[in-house]
């Protein structure tokens, strides 16, 4: 089987606008969670949210190919691009577009075009849709427009998994990339549903919190839903070193699981379970990692467990392991987390700094592993891993190591 | 005509699936062993029938007791001027 390594990545995130100006807003413990600029807030119960803020679409698209597109899709395509072009491939040299993949997750798909549209039907009694409503919304939208961009002519498709959508993406391009079913792949995750119609529906399962994004905290009081996008390159290391690409990591695992129980409420048995199997598909120890980008919605249930399956998966290393939820400061990007959360693990790895949690000021007893509270550390990596669990207890873990 | 309590008595019963006879004043919601979505569900159907919307609080539904309910309801009903409606 071929190794794999990732050459490039891309984002487009609450914290900013690439890759780089997200880490360097992580860094500096900046907290992108603020008032709703984009929805009525009298019609909101708080009202917070991590926007993707300044991203001005016709700098990216001409107004012809925009129409086709909705934000879920701009978003998706902006990333990939930067990825693609830190990676430096040529997808027409020795046709190797010819098979390379694009899988993209994403939970609901192109949620502004569909509320738009009922807005429309059911809030103005205007029948008339517009003809690219379904070529918008559909949840395979951004995958087959990078797939279009690039001339990409390998396995295309979307993942769906709520919250793991995007590591199931860049797990299941793993495998082709391994495998050797596709020469390469971009894959990612991608996700822009802040919506009155989401947002409420948020709202209506009381779990979104009222004030901030508080991971691991006594003071938790639920998720900040985020919006925004990021993409890998991932290619065979033999293909890379051979055309003298900087490789940025080695992705070495991926363990995915199903808890087979609750719709909504976590099992620590299951999330282990992909820990486990990521750590072994890596030929791993648990002592070998030494960041873990948690899952940590900052739910009261979804934290405790995810600390319980951490220590049932790694022992008596759960203690030496540095853990964080980013999310304190970039929000829940939902489909697009576990892409966002593989970006700021990348570049941890690469420069042996582990991002903080961020409004950790009171501990829960029930949550007891070192969270790197506040300030980000730095520290000796030399392999990371990176959680995510959707509703419906859907699994998917991702292990990269240096390379 | 149907009070806030049997109305509410009611709407647990059915969300839950618990017996209605097991439902105390007392009892709170996870003394009942009800589940959080559960607990959501309940909620969601008690404002949608009186027509009010209850405050957000810390998310543990659980200790709250089927008495706090009703006097919530009673008091949310009466600030925000909706007329219970007879269960129907």
């Amino acid at each position: 089987m071929r190794r794999v390594v990732i050459t490039g990545m891309g984002a487009v995130t609450p914290l900013g606008l690439t890759a780089q100006a997200t880490w360097a807003g992580m860094r500096e413990g900046r907290s992108a969670i603020g008032p709703i600029a984009s929805l009525p807030r009298e019609a909101l119960r708080f009202g917070i949210a991590a926007e993707v803020r300044d991203f001005d679409a016709l700098k990216h698209f001409d107004e012809k190919k925009l129409i086709l597109l909705d934000r879920v899709s701009q978003l998706a395509l902006v990333a990939a691009r930067e990825a693609i072009a830190q990676s430096g491939i040529d997808f027409a040299r020795d046709g190797i577009g010819e098979n390379t993949a694009v899988i993209i997750g994403t939970g609901i798909g192109g949620e502004q075009t569909n509320d738009e549209a009922s807005r429309r039907m059911y809030a103005e009694n205007n029948p008339r849709l517009h003809p690219l409503t379904i070529v918008r919304l559909m949840a395979n939208a951004p995958a087959c427009q990078v797939s279009i961009e690039n001339g990409l002519h390998g396995p295309s498709f979307a993942t769906v998994s709520a919250c793991a959508s995007s590591n199931h993406a860049i797990a299941q391009a793993f495998h082709m990339v391994r495998s050797g079913v596709a020469s390469a792949a971009v894959a990612g995750g991608t996700e822009s549903c802040i919506t009155l119609g989401a947002v409420r529906a948020w709202e209506a399962m009381r779990v979104l919190a009222d004030d901030t994004c508080r991971p691991f905290s006594k003071q938790r009081r639920g998720l900040v839903l985020g919006e925004g996008a990021a993409v890998f390159v991932l290619e065979a290391l033999d293909d890379a070193e051979r055309r003298g690409a900087a490789i940025l990591a080695e992705l070495s695992g991926a363990g995915m699981s199903a808890d087979a129980g609750d719709i909504v409420f976590p099992s620590d048995a299951g999330a282990a379970l992909a820990m486990k199997r990521a750590l072994a598909d890596a030929k791993l120890d648990v002592g070998d990692v030494g960041y873990l980008n948690a899952h940590g919605t900052a739910t009261q249930v979804g934290d405790v467990v995810e600390t319980d399956a951490v220590k049932q998966t790694f022992g008596c290393h759960a203690r030496t392991l540095s853990v964080s939820s980013t999310k304190a400061l970039h929000g829940h990007l939902l489909g697009a987390a576990g892409a966002l959360e593989m970006v700021v693990a990348i570049m941890a790895l690469a420069r042996n700094v582990v991002p903080p949690t961020a409004h950790l000021d009171r501990r829960d007893p029930a949550c007891d592993l070192d969270y790197v509270p506040n300030e980000a550390r730095d520290k000796q990596l030399d392999a990371v891993m990176s959680n995510s669990f959707g509703f419906g207890g859907m699994n998917s873990v991702l292990v990269a190591r240096r390379y | 005509m149907s009070s806030v309590k049997d109305t509410i008595y009611d709407i647990i019963a059915k969300e839950s699936g618990i017996d209605r006879a097991k439902i105390t004043p007392e009892a709170t919601l996870k003394d009942l062993e009800i589940q959080s979505l559960d607990a959501v569900q309940i909620l969601f159907e008690i404002e949608d029938h009186f027509k009010i919307t209850m405050p957000d609080r810390d998310p543990n539904f659980d200790t709250e007791s089927v008495q706090g309910l009703i006097d919530t309801v009673e008091k949310l009903a009466a600030e925000q001027g909706a007329t219970p409606p007879a269960a129907g």
